[in-house]
Parts: structure tokens; C-alpha cells; sequence
């Protein structure tokens, strides 16, 4: 069989390392077939045998693609390729169409598990090499994305120059995914693959630590356990291996990716300067920074995009200004949290990731809300905010009142304790403070138990009332018996502005 | 570490600070006698108003970032007596869209000026529970002390 031929061909061939650095296109591409055979983890469901042939030569170079491969596919099959082809060579869509008919059914199955189902693609692609041409962009694109262990990419991208002239997806395909004019630069569009590869490799690495799973609950859950700020863009766009749905939204992540690569030209306008920036920067930092900086410009495009309800988004372009009100994810550099892409809501990276956070956000508001007494009929954050605000106030008013408390009253107790000789001062004092403290003690109980029901500004009138009162007490002390214990309106004046000026010594 | 929106142990936080704050008060009432005078009297106020925010926060340990700035904060004061406040200054304040409230949290918790939104709410969440522990405490002991 012819299928079973190229197989064994591609077999040999798998075992070469990978080279990039022919001039010829028809060997290029027969290389970059055999990365595409060789790391593509594409599912056919009609190729089972070639499959497994293909299996056992890739395992040998499956170690040092295996982060990068799995994805490939998903790069394929949401970029469309093959559509792509289709529409741009109309002559090969014979051989095209059955591509495409196999890519079909295959982006909804992808199995990112590492697994390695091979498609029917390398077979077809030695009959059809003289259609090829335009494709080999993409071909080419994959062969880098395969050399990614190799990590030369400056290299690998100088024969491809003349190749992605040709490519295949400036097209209206690209329009198609991505919205986009398609103007690529092919230097950015190929860093930005590697980026991404970067991207979807580390993604691979996620699903073992978190053990996945499509629920964004849980995924917040596990976004609190990493303190870093510098992934929040990532969970968007990180796949799980689980679901064909996440595929799906991993590959609409490599879109958006892509989009970014696509980059000036793009109908986003707004965005297209981030996009730049962070295309420079991505060029200068293909690590950890680099990432972190094409998501966050793909975050960018999804704020543009979106302008929310209550966008809170940052926006970040070079990852290092904060334009608007900077949120983060506490997560770690190198991980990603897994979101699935609701029912009937759009998969978009940026929109997924943008859903997360705000609703990691209000999962934090409800717990505020909870903690906050007085606030479950609540509804808003303004509103919500203004309640946590005045009850942390509340809450360090309560402190100093009770530490200026303890600062009146321990005096005494070493009176007590010690047995001082004034005792006729001190039981002065103290039937003095007593009922003092037994009349303000019960406008503090009075005003603890609706503190925790009313809201904040007759809190803070409450106890500053008994703020009053003790700064009645303190005078008690000193005059002796004289006690004046009128909490109240008429002390506050005089007692809170002393209250104010103790309480800005913080 | 895991970023727990609560103490795992409240009681043990609750007994861990009424330790370090008891211990806290009974080396004040040691050292100095305990003169009724009004400037005494606000200097053992604000001594401690000090030590209950750092007997809370040295029970946090530096592990939350409200509970480092207090203790940050704090020692500051005592090296450099208020000097380091101009320092704090400098830095560039975090910019909220939306919540013009976000701002007057940031300034209400401890270490919040330069936090973003979400870590700012998860700082709230654990500073909220810690408070009202700090203020139990406090209100027990006084009420212990007054009967």
C-alpha cells in the first residue's frame, strides 16, 4: 500500500535528526512531512495501522518533541490548514479535500495526551508534493514548531523566508479564524509559534501537577494556590488533556496567538501596537518573559475585544505597564490553569481568561460578603466594596478603642494585683471607672451587637461614641470620682478629634 | 504556600496571639510604672495598639503580605522613627479602573498599595478574619480585666 510505503519511508526518515537548512522545497517538505508524521499527534481514526508503524519511530524523537508536538495538531486543525489549502489550490483539492476530511473529524477528537496518532496526511502528501507548495508554509511552520527541542529557531526560520512568501494563510482563511487582514509577518508569526509551542509545552506540563479538570470552580481553587502574577493570561489559554472541547479552545488559544502574530495589521486597531511591542519583545524573550509577554498581549486584544461589563482586566502590552486596573492571578510562572469554555459562551483565549478573573473575582466577593455581617442583601461590588471598607475600619477603630481600653484599665489590674498602697485612690478609681465602665461598657455591647448588623457609618458613629465615653473615663481617673458619663453627642465634639489625631499616629 | 483565604486555625491563631499579646502586656506593666497620667495613659495606648498588631502579624508570620507589611512597618518605626514614611512614598501607586474603592482598601489593609485587585481581595479575606480574632481577644481580656 502506498499509504503503508511512505510510512516506512517516513519511518527512515524519522530517525535522521531534523534538518532544516535545505534550499529545496520538495525535501523540505519531506522532511517537514516527516516531522509533521513524526510529531503530529493528529487522531485518524482511519489509519490505525500506520499509526502504531509510525508510533514506534517516533518514540525515539518523542521525548524531545513531546511538549511541542501534541499541539501541533491543535495548530493545524484550528488554523485550518487544510481548509486553507483548499480555498488557495484548488488543484490539489482532491487530495486536499481528503486532508481536510480527515483534519474535520480530528480537531473535534484531538487527543493531546501525548498519544501518537499519526494522520493519513504524509500519505497523501507524496502524490500530491507538485500541490503542495503553498502549503509548505505551514508545513514548514510545523517542522519548527517539531525542532522546538532543538531550539534554533533563527535558523530554522531563514530557509523558510522564501516559502512563507507563498504562505498560505495570508489569505482570507485566515479572516476566516481569526478576523484578521492577514498581513503576517512571518518572522513574528514564527517566534510567535515558538512562543506559543513554549506556551503549549509548559501547558502539557500543567495537566500532570493539577490533575485537570473543566470546572472553572475548580480551577480557581487552584489558581489561589499559585502566587505569581505573571501567568494570569496563561490558565486562558492553557488545554487540558482531557476534553476535545478544550482542544477546541486551545486551539481557538493558538488563534488568538496567532493573532497576535498577525499582528499590525490586524482589524483590532487599538491593539495592534501592543501587539508590536510585545511582538519585540516576545522576539527578545523566548522564555519565561517572552510568554508571559505574548499572552499578556493576547490578554490585550481580549480586553479590546471585549470592554466588558466591568472590564477590570489589565492590559499589559509590554507586560510592564499597567494601562487600567491591574489584576493578576496569583499564579506561578510556569504553570497554567485549564478553563473550559462554557456552553453557548465564546472560546475565545482572551474571553475565557477574561471570565475567569472576574468570576475568581466575585467567588472573593461572595467570601467578602459572607465575612462581612450585614451584607448578604447586598448586591454590587461598589456597594460591596464600600461595606468591606468600612467594616476593616470598623475592625481597626475596634482595636484602638480596646487597646486605649486596656491601656486605662491595666493600671488597675497591677493595682490589683501587686496590691498597691492608694487603695482608697484606686477603689476611687475604680467605683469611679466602674460604673464608667459599667455604663460604657454597655453602649459598647449595645454597639457591638447592631455593629454587626448596621452599616458601616453608624458603626463608626457607635463606637466612636464609646470612644467618647472612655476619653471621659481617662479625665475620671485623673479628677478623681468625676465622672461625667455621658456618652455622647455632646462629648463628641470634644472627644473626637482627639480620637482622630490618636488614630492618624497609625 | 498555599494562598488560604483564612487561617487554617482560627483557635490556634486566637491562643497563639493571646499568648504573645498577654506576654506582650505584662512586659509593659513590668517595665513602667503605671502612672495615671494622661501622657502615659496614650503611650500605653499606643503601646499597645503596636503590640497587638504585631503580636497578630508575628502569628501570621511574614507568610501573608498584610502581616509583612505590619511587621515591616513596625520596624521601620522603631529604626528609623517615622523617616522611612517618605520612602514609602515613591512608589508608583497601582491604578484601578472601575472601583474607586479599590484605592481606599489598598490604603485600609496592610501591604496593599501594590497589590492587584484579586490578591488585594484575598489579602482582605485573611486581614478581615485576623482582625476580628485580634478584636475578640482584646475585648475578652479587657472585660477580664475590668471585672
Amino acid at each position: 500500500m502506498a499509504g503503508e510505503d511512505a510510512t516506512v519511508q517516513l519511518e527512515k526518515r524519522n530517525e535522521e535528526p531534523l534538518n532544516y537548512r535545505d534550499g529545496n522545497m520538495s525535501s523540505q517538505w519531506k522532511l517537514n512531512g516527516n516531522n509533521l508524521t513524526n510529531t503530529s499527534m493528529v487522531i485518524n481514526p482511519t489509519s490505525n495501522s500506520m499509526v502504531e508503524s509510525l508510533a514506534c519511530s517516533s518514540d525515539s524523537m518523542a521525548d524531545s518533541f513531546a511538549p511541542p508536538i501534541w499541539n501541533q495538531p491543535i495548530i493545524w486543525q484550528s488554523l485550518g490548514y487544510c481548509d486553507m489549502n483548499v480555498k488557495n489550490n484548488a488543484s490539489t483539492s482532491n487530495t486536499l479535500g481528503n486532508g481536510t476530511s480527515i483534519f474535520g473529524p480530528v480537531r473535534s477528537n484531538a487527543m493531546l495526551k501525548g498519544s501518537t496518532f499519526l494522520p493519513d496526511f504524509p500519505v497523501m502528501l507524496p502524490p500530491s508534493l507538485p500541490h503542495f507548495p503553498a502549503d509548505s508554509g505551514f508545513i514548514e511552520r510545523a517542522a519548527r514548531f517539531s525542532c522546538f527541542g532543538g531550539g534554533n529557531f533563527v535558523d530554522t526560520m531563514s530557509p523558510f523566508r522564501i516559502s512563507e512568501s507563498l504562505n498560505p494563510y495570508t489569505g482570507d482563511s485566515l479572516e476566516a479564524f481569526m478576523g484578521n487582514g492577514s498581513k503576517s509577518l512571518p518572522a513574528m508569526q514564527s517566534q510567535r509559534h515558538e512562543i506559543n509551542a513554549i506556551e503549549c509545552s509548559k501547558e502539557v506540563s500543567l495537566p500532570v501537577e493539577l490533575g485537570t479538570e473543566g470546572s472553572l470552580i475548580k480551577n480557581d481553587k487552584m489558581i489561589e494556590n499559585f502566587p505569581s502574577s505573571h501567568d494570569e493570561a496563561k490558565y486562558g489559554i492553557g488545554v487540558s488533556a482531557h476534553e476535545s472541547d478544550e482542544a477546541e479552545f486551545s486551539g481557538s488559544g493558538f488563534q488568538e496567538e496567532l493573532d497576535d502574530a498577525a499582528g499590525e495589521s490586524s482589524a483590532k486597531g487599538l491593539g495592534s501596537k501592543k501587539r508590536k511591542r510585545t511582538g519585540q519583545g516576545t522576539q527578545i524573550n523566548v522564555n519565561n518573559g517572552g510568554r508571559q509577554l505574548a499572552t499578556e498581549s493576547a490578554k490585550d486584544q481580549a480586553e479590546i475585544q471585549q470592554q466588558g461589563d466591568q472590564n477590570q482586566a489589565s492590559s499589559k502590552p509590554g507586560g510592564n505597564r499597567d494601562k487600567s486596573g491591574s489584576q493578576g492571578l496569583d499564579l506561578p510562572k510556569e504553570e497554567y490553569i485549564h478553563v473550559r469554555a462554557r456552553r453557548g459562551q465564546a472560546t475565545n483565549s482572551h474571553s475565557l481568561a477574561e471570565r475567569v478573573r472576574r468570576e475568581k473575582l466575585s467567588e472573593r466577593m461572595k467570601f467578602l460578603q459572607d465575612l462581612v455581617p450585614g451584607c448578604s442583601k447586598v448586591t454590587g461590588k461598589a456597594v460591596m466594596l464600600d461595606e468591606i471598607i468600612n467594616y476593616v475600619q470598623s475592625l481597626q477603630q475596634q482595636v484602638e478603642f480596646l487597646s486605649m481600653k486596656l491601656a486605662t484599665v491595666n493600671p488597675r489590674l497591677d493595682f490589683n494585683i501587686e496590691g498597691l498602697v492608694a487603695k482608697d485612690l484606686q477603689t476611687g478609681t475604680i467605683q469611679a471607672v466602674l460604673p464608667g465602665l459599667g455604663s460604657s461598657s454597655v453602649p459598647l455591647q449595645g454597639s457591638v451587637n447592631p455593629q454587626f448588623s448596621t452599616v458601616g457609618g453608624r458603626l463608626r458613629e457607635s463606637t466612636s461614641q464609646v470612644h467618647c465615653a472612655w476619653e471621659d473615663e481617662l479625665h475620671n481617673i485623673i479628677q478623681m470620682g468625676f465622672n461625667s458619663n455621658d456618652p455622647l453627642n455632646s462629648q463628641n465634639l470634644s472627644g473626637s478629634p482627639r480620637l482622630g489625631h490618636m488614630k492618624t499616629e497609625h | 504556600m498555599t494562598m488560604q483565604k483564612f487561617p487554617s486555625n482560627v483557635n490556634s491563631v486566637k491562643s497563639r496571639f493571646t499568648n504573645r499579646f498577654l506576654q506582650a502586656l505584662k512586659k509593659m506593666n513590668k517595665n513602667k510604672p503605671a502612672s495615671p497620667s494622661i501622657r502615659e495613659t496614650y503611650r500605653r495606648y499606643h503601646f499597645i495598639r503596636v503590640a497587638s498588631y504585631a503580636s497578630m502579624a508575628s502569628v501570621i508570620r511574614p507568610r501573608r503580605a498584610w502581616s509583612y507589611a505590619t511587621l515591616w512597618k513596625i520596624r521601620n518605626r522603631a529604626l528609623m522613627k517615622r523617616s522611612s514614611r517618605a520612602r514609602s512614598l515613591t512608589r508608583n501607586p497601582r491604578k484601578d479602573i472601575g472601583f474607586e474603592q479599590v484605592s481606599d482598601l489598598r490604603k485600609l489593609v496592610p501591604g496593599g498599595e501594590e497589590m492587584k485587585i484579586c490578591r488585594l481581595l484575598n489579602e482582605t479575606i485573611h486581614y478581615i478574619k485576623c482582625l476580628e480574632a485580634q478584636v475578640e481577644i482584646m475585648r475578652n481580656i479587657v472585660d477580664h480585666c475590668s471585672t
